[in-house]
């Protein structure tokens, strides 16, 4: 039965994933994406990878899909693929296609060739008592392999600095536009503290299941947008100061306890086994702020830049 | 087959036939607001059968109280958006009945 479950799944999560990339127009693309990134959680989910499912189902359904609907109503017009994408150059093509061709390789190279015994699986599961935490795809995250984590909450603040560079900033403290439903602010009232205590719940389990500062991040990154999108702009509206912090905690803690442990005399982000849980609790927390500090400005300011662009073209129909 | 395994196995039918009219609905039904419809129908019922289902499967008293947040969210969610996308139709089309989904 479950055999038949599992194949459904990867046959619906093939064909979506094709049907998107052949829709005729913007939108269909768009919440193709979003089934996409559903049945891809599901798959996770089935596969035993909790983590990776509410990551795959918060981040690449969730957020991407907030941003993907911000942008669409710029292309509010109809308008398909054929009017707008221009034929690739050859070169183009040609090194895309080998690209493609070199990616698949690797990846059936690297499910084929799983040594036995799962490669480091033992290893990672011999030195959970020394991590500090009981569950190994954290301790995997943010002891082992603390570098990978350190520059991904890096590339999130990169992503934000990349826009501030690209439009200014000043878009970004513009309020929304027209007035919001009243209804609307009644729900996202109900549902900022529940976003909150389930994001601190899930950045707490991460200690000893499933869970963790990225999963907790875009709970919280959802709450600020939510509360954006109702008329309390909470992330635009506070002090420079308070958003810099923020933003640069959790990448500025990390890299200042790596250099301080370096100058100990151990290696970058080995942390002393005595200390390593209470450290590592305070890491992603900051990190887990600064993640949805960045997420709620990103989408901040794709909001400004639209609201900019409202006032100065038509007026918003509703 | 337990009786509390009977009880589960009808309460998901049920909740996967809500869900099949829903989608059927979607497919079929000429506007938008007709398709919100059929689709909070699907919402509604259909998950709020499939979640005592499974709440009568699991027999725990604190996971039947998780699910049954977990359907007393996605109800609030779903209905607050088809409220939200019925308007915008609204505002933008002054006739719901000439009124088309895309």
């Amino acid at each position: 039965m479950s055999v038949w479950i599992d194949s459904l799944l990867a046959v619906l999560a093939v064909f979506l994933a094709v049907r998107c990339l052949l829709a005729p127009t913007l939108p269909q693309c768009v919440f193709l994406f979003f089934a996409f990134g559903l049945a891809l959680a599901l798959a996770w989910a089935r596969l035993g990878a909790v983590d990776v499912a509410i990551a795959e189902a918060a981040i690449a359904a969730g957020f991407l899909g907030v941003l993907l609907i911000d942008a669409l109503r710029d292309f509010a017009a109809p308008r398909t693929h054929g009017e707008t994408a221009q034929k690739p150059h050859f070169l183009t093509q040609v090194l895309l296609g080998a690209g493609l061709v070199v990616f698949l390789y690797v990846a059936l190279e690297a499910v084929w060739n799983v040594p036995d015994g799962g490669g480091l699986t033992a290893l990672a599961a011999d030195n959970l008592p020394r991590s500090g935490v009981d569950h190994p795809v954290t301790a995997v995250l943010l002891n082992y392999r603390s570098y990978d984590t350190w520059l991904e909450v890096g590339v999130v603040l990169m992503a934000l600095l990349a826009l501030f560079a690209t439009g200014g900033k000043e878009l970004f403290r513009r309020p929304v536009v027209g007035a919001v439903d009243p209804l609307l602010r009644q729900v996202i009232l109900f549902f900022t503290p529940v976003l909150f205590l389930v994001g601190a719940f899930l950045l707490y389990l991460g200690k000893t299941e499933p869970g963790g500062a990225f999963q907790a991040a875009v709970l919280w990154g959802a709450a600020g947008i939510l509360l954006h999108l109702g008329g309390w702009p909470v992330f635009a509206a506070m002090p420079r100061w308070t958003r810099q912090v923020l933003l640069t905690a959790g990448f500025g803690f990390f890299l200042l306890l790596g250099f301080i442990f370096m100058s100990g005399g151990s290696a970058l982000f080995e942390y002393p086994v005595a200390y390593a849980g209470v450290l590592i609790l305070i890491v992603e927390t900051l990190a887990a702020l600064s993640i949805a500090a960045a997420l709620t400005a990103i989408f901040a300011y794709f909001n400004g830049m639209k609201a900019a662009s409202v006032e100065n073209e038509i007026p918003d129909p509703s | 087959m337990t009786p509390a395994e009977i009880v589960t196995v009808m309460l998901l039918v049920a909740g996967c036939f809500f869900f099949l009219a829903g989608t059927l609905g979607l497919l079929r039904f000429p506007d938008l607001f007709c398709r919100l419809h059929a689709l909070t129908k699907a919402d509604n019922l259909g998950l709020g059968l499939i979640a005592l289902g499974m709440a009568v499967h699991i027999a725990s008293p604190w996971a039947a109280l998780k699910i049954l947040f977990i359907w007393l969210f996605t109800l609030m969610a779903s209905s607050t958006s088809c409220y939200l996308i019925a308007k915008f139709q609204r505002g933008r089309a002054p006739k719901p009945s000439e009124a088309s989904a895309e």
